[in-house]
């Protein structure tokens, strides 16, 4: 993909928002069909990453707000009272909160059997305070996050025992200052992001150790001007959004190089095809798209809309709930 | 993803011996937002996999179907679901051996996918489970002992040393059998011996020793062993991020000031200290407390003289923590 002469089509110093609303939306259509249904066990959550990518981009109308939120419905496990990933999966909290933020940022929240997916969520929390993805028990501080965050945008948080939660984020905290998988885990930047995501909606940033996470966090930065994820491993642009986000909630985002973060970033664009990918001349996907556009956002890239990096959808709709904290990001600048 | 395929198979909606089951189409809803495409082998598999849910079988040839599904999409969350809920309905020693056969196979082949070391986690939790029947439970023997799994893990990791799950998993044997079998952890420090000794760099394993000599609780007076440890490494490899943060680790700890190892930290903070002279007779001693940098360590090093800056910083000098830390090479703007 990755063109080494200078033309016009592979030259990345700007963000092509069109090549890649273009590309989000061509999503359903992939020709690329056995990727396509390898990957139906996280179609909810791509769908997340689609919209909100498009909202970042201020293209939202770009996809037909009735055709997700039935796409949305129709992934409803009835039996279960949550979301799965695809029709007739079961539930999981991964594609549960997935679904919860589509219908928040369509504004059709109504549409959901509310006290049935706040039960599912609860029903997935263990006496430690740590929560599994389904029946099925495997624990992770991904699920912790996303249980918080769900009960957060449902506006039942006081439901939650929070000590509870924060005792079990506490146990995962590491010599480093960073958080594992699970206590005991090693530091990693998307573990990292869903703890201190969730101690921000919990109000409990006195948790963080935050000059040794954030000094942790700038040491992810490599000499290409890439994020990687833990020390001694490669580059790659989803980090752009664990890390920024997790700096930016500590409030010391200027701890990176942005610059060279926002150049690599860039030049990880598929320019003809549309869509980022994890790192220069590799295949995009919706997943480093969003991940993408999201650093960008928070790097304060000229011409996005803002982007919440507790929760990961737009300001404005978390602004609206009331549940926006003290995060900081950089300034927008001009066009 | 998976990269393999199996060559084509026979499709089950061609077999006699699922003749019986109704193969049920993906969801009848007109979506296009999200239309599904599927190469035939894989959409046969799933609709007879519907078709078999549907019905609620759990036989044997329901673990030949998911295993299929399986080896095309290790990532399928609700086809091992329904896999396990088949061996927990069949539920016999027999099963389970091949099971945990099986498994050795698959958690090495994906080990890069969640859903095989939650299956393993499940399998090795049988025997515990409260649906145990009266008596003695029958699987307890069938399943690896503790060590036998680290045998394993050590196998897995020699294909990929920082593997993220398989290190998750490791730290969930440890911390799930480490009261009942406390000699476990001496093989496991000697395995962070190996790793480290292979790559310095190895961020795991480094995190996997801190784990075991200080957050376990399992060891105890180590601090001496480990200190001295972690400075033969440094001087070794002077700049290794996983090292430095070890040593703030046993530091942070034990609430040791920084300032102790201000004579190490300077050794390494500027250019090479003392010329070895050829001509001269003088041996060397090998310093414990302050060891060297090694021939080839590239010096200054820019760890070390963060770390100098830190120490200033805990003494309550930030005038001259901020002159220390203007020598690295850093860009980045750091605000006091």
């Amino acid at each position: 993909m990755a063109n080494a002469t200078t033309d016009a089509a592979s030259d990345t110093s700007t963000l092509a928002i069109p090549v890649h609303v273009s590309y989000i939306q061509k999503l359903g259509e992939s020709q690329d069909d056995l990727m396509y249904h390898l990957t139906s066990h996280l179609r909810l959550n791509a769908v997340y990453w689609g919209l909100t990518a498009l909202c970042v981009m201020k293209h939202k109308e770009a996809l037909e707000r009735e055709q997700l939120i039935e796409f949305v419905m129709s992934c409803w496990d009835e039996k279960a009272g949550a979301f799965g990933a695809h029709p007739r999966h079961d539930a999981h909290i991964l594609p549960t909160l997935s679904g919860i933020q589509i219908l928040v940022m369509l504004d059709a929240l109504d549409r959901l059997d509310a006290e049935r997916v706040i039960s599912f969520i609860f029903s997935l929390q263990s006496p430690t305070g740590s929560f599994s993805g389904d029946r099925f028990g495997e624990t992770d501080t991904r699920f912790c996050y996303c249980a918080v965050s769900a009960l957060s945008l449902l506006g039942v948080l006081d439901r939650l025992d929070k000590d509870r939660v924060v005792g079990y984020i506490r146990r995962c905290k590491n010599f480093d200052g960073g958080y594992g998988s699970d206590v005991g885990g090693e530091s990693h930047a998307s573990q990292v992001f869903t703890c201190v995501g969730a101690l921000a909606i919990l109000d409990r940033l006195d948790e963080v150790d935050s000059e040794t996470l954030a000094w942790w966090l700038s040491e992810r930065q490599l000499p290409n001007g890439g994020l990687n994820g833990r020390p001694e491993k490669l580059e790659d642009v989803c980090y752009s959004f664990w890390v920024l986000s997790s700096l930016s909630i500590l409030r010391k985002m200027t701890w990176i190089d942005g610059s060279a973060l926002e150049r690599f970033i860039l030049s990880a664009q598929d320019m003809e095809a549309g869509g980022i990918a994890d790192r220069p001349g590799d295949m995009p996907d919706v997943w480093h798209t969003l991940f993408g556009v999201a650093g960008l956002s928070l790097l304060g890239y000229p011409g996005l809309e803002d982007l919440d990096p507790v929760y990961c959808m737009p300001t404005d709709v978390i602004e609206r709930r009331g549940l926006r904290k003290a995060w900081l990001a950089l300034p927008r600048r001009e066009m | 993803m998976a990269t393999e395929t199996p060559p084509p198979p026979v499709l089950y909606a061609d077999r006699e011996e699922w003749r019986d089951i109704t193969p049920l189409e993906q969801s009848d809803l007109e979506n296009p937002l999200v239309p599904i495409f599927y190469p035939i082998e894989y959409k046969d598999a799933m609709d007879y996999f519907r078709g078999i849910v549907a019905t609620k079988e759990h036989t044997d040839r329901v673990l030949e179907l998911t295993e299929h599904i399986i080896r095309m999409n290790p990532a399928h969350y609700s086809v091992w679901q329904y896999r396990y809920s088949t061996l927990l309905a069949l539920c016999s020693p027999e099963y389970l051996t091949k099971e945990l056969d099986l498994m050795d196979e698959l958690c090495l082949k994906f080990m890069k996918y969640y859903q095989v070391w939650s299956h393993r986690k499940l399998l090795l939790l049988l025997p515990e489970s409260p649906s145990s029947t009266s008596g003695p439970n029958p699987l307890a023997h069938i399943i690896p002992t503790p060590s036998q799994e680290l045998t394993y893990l050590s196998r897995v990791l020699a294909t990929d040393a920082k593997n993220y799950h398989t290190w998750a998993y490791r730290q969930w044997v440890l911390t799930h059998y480490g009261d009942t079998h406390p000699g476990i952890w001496e093989y496991e420090l000697i395995a962070t011996d190996i790793l480290i000794e292979d790559d310095v760099r190895n961020n795991s394993a480094w995190h996997h020793r801190f784990f075991i000599c200080f957050a376990s609780g399992a060891q105890n007076g180590v601090e001496e062993r480990e200190l001295a440890f972690v400075k033969s490494k440094i001087s070794l490899s002077p700049n290794n991020l996983s090292a430095w943060n070890y040593l703030r680790g046993i530091l942070d700890k034990l609430k040791i000031r920084y300032a102790e190892l201000q004579t190490f930290v300077e050794l390494y903070s500027g250019p090479r200290v003392g010329n070895r002279n050829e001509d001269e007779d003088e041996v060397e001693v090998y310093d414990l407390d302050n060891p060297r940098p090694s021939s080839n360590a590239d010096l200054p090093c820019a760890l070390a003289i963060e770390f100098l800056a830190d120490i200033h910083e805990q003494e309550g000098d930030n005038e001259k923590a901020i002159n220390v830390r203007a020598l690295t090479s850093f860009d980045a703007f750091i605000p006091f």
